[in-house]
């Protein structure tokens, strides 16, 4: 049967992946990795896979359990995997940072602990990816959002096992010359796979069912989108080809890395195109804060992607480009992952408690869950820093980075608040509030009422 | 009452060239029937009644209805059983060709989202059971579909011809509603 109910632990998910950026964002407030320290210091990789696996990937993780069965109207397949995915890729990430701290000479952690993390990270993501992919075979034929999503997973994995190479030099556990030409040249290839193929190809393939969903705007597939899918699925084939050919010491990759740029400028561009079509061609015209706000992530992402192809900005961006991955993984796909976030919550919040009573009594908005005004100060605070931010390391003045992720990390706790508040139902005016039969929602737990 | 469906146009195939020369056609066919769209039905054109091939799409879920055209030829449609796979329904739904004409009609095209959801379920309280509720949709309402199941009543929609409205119709159970 079509159509589809909630999944009971994405809040959970949503509230592990919040804590480990406020975590991510209060080390650098600190000083701890890049750029206090280089790029490849431990403490960077450290603070880098907090973000990127603690609150990106748990947050991406959670969100699809949800938005899968939505993009192909069925239901999820073995939704129960879902708290100890969780359970597994929580303590896999913990090992795994244990370890990069051990590399950088702290006591009490070992760098064994870089392999055993690796390892549960694996576990964890593959029986995400068994939920997910299940679900999508489930259907055919595959409409293109999910298409994307199919296309990330395959990212994933490919970054999962690249990673795990890496652990397993690190930790001196393998000494092979492959294993560690691949580890010295094979890096950016995984943070490509990782925020490129994973994350950003995933977040573009939801986004094209979710935005037109929120702005009414028609939602038929053009021969742009499939022209995103495809460049964007081409660059992602000449990675993990590239890392094949190191792992495997042929050179003859060399070339189709500008190939790779180029098919990725590509899709960006005409992601971007499609963005702007569905904003002109939208039947709300009074747009909510998610969709603002997802705007200015856009408009990051279009930045970085074309500046990282420009040789004199990527030169200007520090070690790495380290100025454009910072507007990358903060202006985009932080920022539309606390925007969509302040839209998600809210709805599946209204939907676990009135859901039930729909129709029996008298419920509220979903817009009566939250307070867009004061959340829209803390979206303005949020990217007005990453934008400091990544000045500051263009500029290579850390004292002004630590202020602006200061004031990042300011405007994240608020944006928090207000999900914790939209959560608790804070804003609903009291007689609305709880009507006979509607379930109180718990934090981030499911409720205890048996899913239907 | 009837909801129109969007099949696609039949696949035509036509098995006489390949006998003529002498062929088995049998791989060729089954390459076909693989070949459909969802819901798409086949045409076969043979020269003979090939009664053994309805037994093996009978087993593959196809219906058929055979017709002698000219010169002893034979023109068969396979039909997939599921022929409104177009229209969803719900799981518990009979037939909805046999449902009364509705007694209430929304449109609730212009309306943003949950509310559409919100005004047919409130609807849904104020019917008797049996009575059929119709509604306009801008969407497919995939969070719908599970609280009107959850509530006993039966449910079939699809797109219109154009895929910018969703059809939706709704009729009440008699069931006692979980909560």
């Amino acid at each position: 049967m079509p159509g589809t109910t909630l999944s009971p632990w994405t809040m959970s998910y949503f509230a592990a992946a919040c804590i480990f950026l406020v975590v991510g964002q209060g080390a650098m407030v600190a000083g701890y990795g890049y750029p206090f320290a280089a790029v490849e210091a431990p403490g960077t990789l450290a603070v880098v896979h907090v973000v990127a696996i603690g609150w990106l990937g748990l947050l991406m993780a959670g969100a699809l359990l949800q938005f899968v069965p939505v993009l192909v109207a069925a239901p999820l397949r073995g939704g129960r995997l879902a708290p100890p995915a969780l359970a597994l890729l929580i303590p896999g990430l913990l090992l795994l940072v244990g370890g990069f701290a051990a590399l950088g000479g702290a006591e009490g952690v070992s760098p064994a602990m870089l392999p055993s993390g690796a390892l549960l990270l694996a576990m964890g993501f593959g029986l995400v990816i068994i939920m997910l992919a299940t679900t999508l075979l489930m259907v055919r034929p595959l409409p293109l959002p999910a298409r994307f999503v199919a296309v990330g997973l395959g990212a994933l994995i490919a970054a999962v096992l690249a990673g795990a190479a890496f652990t397993l030099v690190l930790s001196g556990t393998v000494t092979n010359y492959a294993a560690i030409a691949l580890l010295l040249n094979g890096v950016p290839l995984h943070a490509a796979l990782g925020l490129g193929g994973w994350l950003t190809f995933t977040a573009i393939g939801v986004s094209y069912r979710l935005l037109p969903m929120f702005m009414l705007a028609p939602d038929d597939t053009r021969a742009t989108s499939r022209a995103v899918w495809w460049t964007g699925a081409a660059a992602l084939a000449i990675v993990v080809a590239s890392i094949v050919s190191i792992a495997v010491d042929s050179d003859g990759m060399e070339g189709a890395r500008s190939v790779a740029t180029f098919l990725a400028v590509s899709a960006a561009v005409l992601y971007s195109a499609d963005v702007l079509r569905l904003f002109h061609e939208r039947r709300r015209k009074i747009v909510e804060l998610n969709i603002r706000a997802s705007y200015a992530a856009f408009a990051a992402l279009f930045a970085s992607v074309v500046m990282f192809a420009l040789p004199i900005t990527r030169a200007a961006a520090g070690e790495r480009a380290a100025a454009l991955v910072y507007l990358f993984v903060f202006g985009w796909l932080t920022g539309l992952g606390l925007a969509q976030l302040y839209k998600i919550i809210p709805f599946l919040t209204w939907l676990e408690c009135y859901g039930p009573v729909l129709g029996r009594s008298a419920v509220p908005r979903v817009q009566d869950l939250v307070e867009e005004k004061r959340a829209s100060i803390w979206f303005f605070v949020y990217y007005s820093a990453v934008i400091a931010a990544t000045l500051s390391l263009f500029a290579e003045s850390p004292a002004a980075f630590r202020v602006a992720t200061l004031a990042q990390l300011c405007a994240t706790v608020g944006l928090m608040v207000e999900l914790v508040r939209a959560r608790m139902l804070s804003y609903v005016a009291a007689p609305l509030r709880l009507p006979a039969g509607a379930p109180r929602p718990h934090l981030f737990l499911p409720i205890s009422r048996p899913q239907e | 009452m009837t909801i129109e469906t969007q099949n696609p146009a039949p696949r035509e195939f036509d098995v006489r060239p390949i006998l003529r020369s002498g062929g088995e056609p049998f791989q060729a066919i089954m390459e076909a029937v693989n070949g459909l769209r969802p819901a798409q039905a086949l045409r076969l054109l043979a020269p003979f009644r090939p009664q053994p091939l309805f037994k093996v799409m009978e087993g593959r879920g196809f219906s058929y209805q055979a017709q002698e055209i000219q010169d002893g030829d034979w023109e068969i449609l396979f039909t997939p059983k599921a022929a409104g796979a177009s229209v969803e329904v719900s799981a518990d739904a009979d037939n909805p060709d046999s449902w009364p004409d509705p007694v209430e009609n929304l449109d609730l095209t212009e309306l943003d989202p949950p509310e559409p959801m919100v005004r047919i379920l409130a609807a849904a309280e104020r019917l008797q059971p049996g009575e059929v509720l119709f509604a306009l949709l801008s969407r497919e309402p995939i969070f719908l579909f599970p609280e009107l199941s959850n509530r006993g009543h039966q449910w079939a929609g699809n797109f219109d011809e154009t895929r910018t409205t969703f059809r939706i119709f709704v009729r009440i159970g008699n069931k006692a509603p979980k909560l």
